[in-house]
């Protein structure tokens, strides 16, 4: 019996395979490569050298950490609001918001930079209505920069941090706001004392979920400034794609950085999480 | 009561209309000739007819479709195979299954397109092709969407009672898991293959990571495109959204079908 059922192990072999070839064994590749010179075997740490005493890298770094922090943390009080809003509210309204989100969450890429492009870009429409009418901020938004990004960024965070965030809002229950305001508690204060705690955990991973989520964009940027930018991926693929020979080594040690940048903030938001739903317990 | 409504109805509006904005400047530009000034001018369709007419273009959207297909058979395949022999024979593999299928969440994009470019380029063999890459870099991105379509599908129909029942009547639990089980998760298949569709179609990174611009997709004509002719790309933008929100609309009305059964049944 036992020996029979060990052949049905054989109809795991092809997903091991695919996974083998095509996620393992390619990212056991690049951490190894990261620990090697290029061209050269055995140990050596130069990569991790070069990322962190080049100017570039430790730009790329910087821009990434602060782009995708400060992208999430927008995401994220636009999504609040905007759920809190779809939770408040019960009515036909609510099915067009879910729709446009839902259509809107795939609007990301090579697309999403071409409509920027469209809007703000030298020649973009609100640039132009910026001129016509004089008002300085619009006619001198220069896309192409990383603050100009910033727009973008905040752009395709919204529709998944706010579908993210709607099923958190079920949990707020009706009765707990009654009771709030029997106590004499303003909206603002029931969501300052209750709400916004009792979301937290969900919060927290939603932003984390948007952090990795920006840390990883690359092709709306790389439509806009090509491998002209500091920021991680983009520095990484081209290490890998430029025109002179592939750098495997150091791209694989800024990719290991990037991976490592992702565990932490998964660790950090896991860790505060676990705290809010703690104190929820012992209150 | 009623004024807090309408402030959250003006909050919804708000965020719409932000979202909204660069969809539908988007579309009006692709319907002129000319979008310099304020207002956009002489209105035509001829973006779309121009667009329809070149082969390049047509060619690139049948290797998008082309691209979805290999890809996409191959996982649901192997993750079928997989969850049927841990879910029958092996529960206590079926969390190993679930690490491998959620890794590519995380590394999704750059670090899996040039983790495995790094491993393969320089190799003689067939796996050093361009496009074999390609394809086995879809199979890892879309895993996940696969993975968890397939065992929710599996959980929702009780997968387990299922195959003791046609067993009891008789039947192999292999012939039970392809005749009964399989059939009976066939829409959730389909969402997940929707989904995967739908990333593989919008998939930039990994293409021109892998294949370079040997291979153009939908996407990468976009890109040529919009350096060289902003109204053209505009129509190349229009018809990728449409394809993308079709599949989304189909997707989302599936869901809602199962959902209702379920609920009607219970």
């Amino acid at each position: 019996m036992k020996r029979k059922t060990y052949i049905y192990l054989l109809a795991l072999v092809p997903f091991l395979i695919v996974a083998m070839l095509y996620e393992i064994v390619p990212l056991l590749t690049v951490i190894l490569k990261s620990f090697q010179s290029d061209g050269g075997t055995g140990f050596t740490l130069e990569n991790y050298q070069a990322v962190f005493s080049k100017l570039l890298y430790q730009k790329a770094i910087l821009n990434s950490l602060k782009i995708s922090f400060v992208s999430a943390i927008v995401g994220i009080i636009i999504a609040f609001l905007g759920a809190r809003a779809a939770h408040q509210h019960q009515g036909r309204m609510n099915h067009i918001f879910m729709a446009v989100l839902n259509m809107v969450s795939n609007f990301a890429g090579i697309p999403l930079a071409f409509a920027y492009m469209i809007l703000l870009g030298n020649a973009g429409l609100i640039v132009s209505i910026g001129r016509e009418f004089g008002i300085d901020m619009l006619a001198n938004y220069n896309l192409y920069t990383m603050n100009g990004m910033s727009l973008i960024y905040i752009y395709f965070q919204i529709p998944l941090s706010t579908l993210l965030l709607i099923p958190a809002f079920d949990g707020v229950q009706k009765q707990w706001k009654e009771a709030c305001t029997l106590l004499g508690g303003t909206q603002g204060i029931f969501w300052k004392k209750v709400g916004i705690p009792v979301l937290m955990p969900s919060i927290l991973s939603t932003f984390s979920v948007l952090f990795a989520n920006a840390l990883a964009a690359y092709a709306t940027i790389y439509a806009l400034m090509m491998d002209n930018i500091a920021l991680l991926p983009v520095q990484i693929a081209g290490c890998f794609t430029g025109e002179v020979k592939i750098r495997a080594g150091l791209g694989g040690a800024l990719s290991v950085v990037m991976m490592v940048i992702m565990v932490i903030m998964i660790l950090i938001t896991n860790g505060l999480s676990r705290q809010f739903q703690k104190g929820g317990r012992r209150k | 009561m009623k004024k807090k409504s309408a402030g959250s109805i003006a909050v919804m509006l708000l965020v719409m209309i932000y979202l909204l904005i660069p969809l539908v400047i988007s579309i009006i530009y692709s319907l002129f000739k000319k979008w310099t000034g304020i207002l956009p001018e002489g209105f035509s369709i001829g973006n779309y007819a121009s667009l329809f007419s070149d082969p390049n273009f047509l060619a690139s959207v049948g290797r998008s479709v082309g691209m979805c297909i290999v890809p996409i058979l191959l996982t649901i395949v192997i993750v079928l195979l997989a969850l049927f022999v841990t879910t029958i024979y092996f529960p206590k593999l079926e969390k190993y299954v679930q690490i491998i299928c959620m890794i590519p969440y995380t590394i999704q994009g750059v670090i899996l397109s040039v983790s495995i470019l790094s491993l393969y380029v320089g190799n003689k063999s067939v796996l050093s092709n361009r496009m074999v890459m390609l394809m086995g870099a879809y199979c890892i991105v879309i895993l996940p969407y696969i993975y968890q379509g397939i065992r929710n599908g599996m959980r929702a129909v009780n997968m387990v009672t299922l195959i003791e029942a046609a067993e009891m009547l008789g039947a192999s639990k292999i012939y039970a898991f392809f005749r009964v089980v399989v059939p009976n998760i066939i829409s959730a298949i389909i969402v997940s293959s929707l989904l995967a569709v739908g990333i593989i179609f919008g998939d930039y990174v990994l293409i021109r990571n892998l294949a370079g611009t040997s291979a153009p997709n939908m996407q990468i004509f976009l890109y040529q495109t919009m350096k060289s002719d902003s109204t053209k790309a505009s129509a190349v933008f229009v018809i990728i959204m449409f394809v993308t929100f079709v599949i989304t609309a189909v997707v989302l009305f599936l869901k809602s079908r199962e959902g209702k059964n379920r609920v009607q049944k219970k």
